[in-house]
């Protein structure tokens, strides 16, 4: 593992260069991503955004270690993910990575309490351990008195913050969250970009891809993506 | 990821799926129960017809005259003799035969046999009294003939049991009573245990025991022997003592060619070892074919595995996602196949060994082989981690991007 010698507090969270995403080959060969830079610091909440097709789910997924990039380089917590093997991907994933779905993706049959608790069983956490930091997570999203119920017992908004609190409990260097609100009511909106303000307010980082503009205005920056490229802008969108 | 948790996720999978985890084992739980029953069975059988057989007499060895074998004049030299009272007491020399414990030499004949109004025709034995324990003849009431009644030729008869029901009555002792062979009388004495139709050879319970002498003056005279009875020392002498018999008996007859023997042996670990063989091939047999449903089961754990892993694809991205390695993966779904193959095998087990408990007909009992059930229940786990390790390696394998695409 090469990580960066200099202060962590110093190094971006995300630190993308020069990458570039194809699927296929030749002729037929579509270009995802075109030699794309972006720089995330630790406590920044930014927003990409972008119209279906444009790469922003692409990107998301390269982000996440979920997909390798085609060339380029990608630095997760000046950590070089091209050097890491399946196993060692997932224990990064693990670590330093908190997944928030627009399908919410949590386990079904499978207690609010279990879900919250299941990246922490693959990290090794003591029980007690996990039953105190899933307790704390619940608190945190407003579910505690919601952990034996199941995913069908609870409303979307519910199950949001369900798979927001899993998304928190192993303490990731980033939370990536993909459409979190696209399932969602307005009023569940509200409660999980709250949520998400509280999260940013407390020094978490985050980066989350949307394509509704109000979603994007509570960033301190978007993050354009059309056609594979990437653009910064400030404010909100013309 | 500790052990604890991967068996705590496989068991909730299973719990989830119950009716599916049910039938899946239903295979496994019935080849299991197949093995070990049939294997019982077989063993049951083998036990059964030892224990009949060695009530033709443990330890002995009969001798019995025939024509020899080949062409008539082709083997001018071993024209047919009939055993003599000299052939016995050859056999019963400690010098040529030191495995030989006794030598009983027997006549048998036909006689009617009558009491009162009843009459039947049975076969009349004359022997000596070393007779009884050769043949396996157990006197159940009054006494057997000893040595003394045989040189006093004494008229004394033991019947068999049929002989004793069907002239006094079913169930009498008629001890003392006398009863008529061609008209001559003789005293019961004693009646025989009831052995059964078993094995064989007529029906010991027809039969009348008298000494080899009274039946000799009586019916017979005293020429021939119909058969020389051999006790041999103890089992383990037993082939010792036939090869004694054999080597003293072609002497006498001058046989050089065993092929052309004008006598035959016959003893109980022969038949023993005939049936023994059988059986075995039998039993083999019968565990082949649930081996093949043992087979069957296992591709039904591989294939509800596999459906299981297409239907948990999702879950297992999600998994991925939150950081289960490959490794994770693998363990989970191989724990929850041989948790299923693993109980299935117990079910089958206990359903098998249950299973030998119901009483069959005919008088014996399927008896469990430990070496099976100890087979089965390993042959169980080895299903579960063999046809489970498919499925498991394809859910490990999946890349957790694709996983979470499907729907």
């Amino acid at each position: 593992m090469t990580r960066a010698a200099d202060d962590r507090s110093e190094a971006p969270v995300l630190d993308v260069r020069r990458m570039s995403k194809v699927y296929g080959e030749g002729e037929t060969a579509v270009h995802a991503l075109r030699e794309v830079d972006l720089l995330v610091r630790r406590g920044e909440y930014v927003a990409v955004v972008g119209q279906s097709g444009s790469g922003k789910s692409t990107l998301l997924n390269i982000l996440g270690c979920l997909d390798a990039p085609t060339s380029g380089r990608y630095l997760l917590d000046g950590l070089d993910v091209a050097d890491l093997d399946e196993r060692q991907q997932s224990i990064l994933r693990n670590r330093q990575i908190g997944f928030i779905f627009q399908s919410f993706n949590l386990i079904p049959r499978t207690t609010t309490f279990a879900n919250v608790e299941l990246p922490m069983v693959y990290a090794g956490v003591s029980r007690r351990g996990r039953r105190e930091r899933t307790r704390a997570a619940l608190d945190l999203v407003g579910l505690a008195d919601r952990a034996d119920h199941r995913p069908n017992q609870l409303s979307g908004g519910q199950q949001q913050r369900v798979a927001v609190a899993r998304a928190l409990v192993t303490r990731p260097a980033l939370l990536l969250a993909d459409e979190p609100t696209g399932n969602l009511d307005s009023a569940s909106t509200e409660d999980v970009l709250d949520l998400f303000d509280g999260l940013h307010a407390t020094g978490r980082t985050i980066v989350l891809i949307t394509h509704e503009e109000r979603v994007a205005a509570r960033a301190d920056r978007t993050v354009v993506v059309t056609d594979g490229r990437l653009a910064e802008q400030a404010g909100a969108r013309p | 990821m500790s052990s604890v948790e991967i068996l705590r996720f496989a068991v909730r999978a299973l719990v989830a799926n119950r009716l599916r985890s049910l039938l899946t084992m239903l295979g496994i739980v019935i080849g299991i129960a197949a093995v070990i029953l049939l294997t019982a069975l077989g063993n049951g059988a083998a036990k059964f017809i030892q224990s009949q057989i060695t009530g033709l007499g443990a330890n002995s060895i009969t001798v019995i005259a025939r024509a020899a074998s080949g062409t008539a004049g082709a083997s001018a030299g071993a024209s047919s003799r009939p055993l003599t009272a000299a052939d016995a007491a050859a056999l019963a020399d400690p010098q040529g035969a030191p495995d030989v414990a006794y030598v009983a030499p027997v006549v048998q004949t036909s006689a009617t046999v009558a009491s009162g109004p009843n009459s039947e025709t049975d076969t009349v034995i004359g022997s000596t009294p070393d007779y009884f324990p050769g043949a396996n003849q157990v006197v159940a009431s009054g006494r057997g003939y000893d040595q003394a009644d045989l040189t006093a030729a004494r008229p004394v008869a033991v019947l068999g049991r049929t002989v004793a029901d069907d002239m006094f009555g079913v169930g009498s002792v008629p001890l003392g009573r006398t009863v008529l062979l061609n008209g001559s009388p003789f005293q019961v004495i004693g009646i025989l245990q009831a052995k059964g139709q078993g094995g064989p050879g007529a029906n010991p319970d027809t039969n009348v025991l008298a000494p080899l002498t009274a039946v000799q003056s009586t019916f017979t005279g005293f020429g021939n022997l119909n058969q020389i009875v051999v006790g041999a020392r103890t089992t383990d002498s037993q082939n010792a003592a036939e090869s004694e018999v054999y080597s003293i008996i072609d002497r006498r007859h001058g046989i050089t060619n065993p092929n052309n023997r004008d006598y035959q042996l016959i003893s109980s670990a022969q038949i023993a070892q005939v049936l023994d063989q059988t059986l075995s091939t039998f039993s083999l047999l019968l565990a082949g074919i649930a081996g093949i449903s043992l087979l069957v089961g296992g591709i039904g754990i591989t294939n509800i595995m596999l459906v299981s892993v297409t239907e948990r694809t999702r879950e297992i991205g999600i998994r991925k996602a939150l950081g289960a390695t490959p490794s994770a993966i693998l363990a989970q779904f191989l724990v929850e196949s041989v948790i299923l193959s693993a109980l299935a095998g117990a079910i089958g087990v206990a359903i098998g060994i249950g299973g030998t408990l119901i009483p069959l007909p005919g008088g014996f009992r399927a008896v469990v082989v430990p070496g099976a059930v100890i087979a089965a229940v390993v042959v169980s786990i080895a299903i579960g981690v063999f046809f489970g390790g498919y499925p498991a390696r394809r859910a490990a394998r999946l890349r957790p991007i694709e996983a979470l695409r499907r729907e």
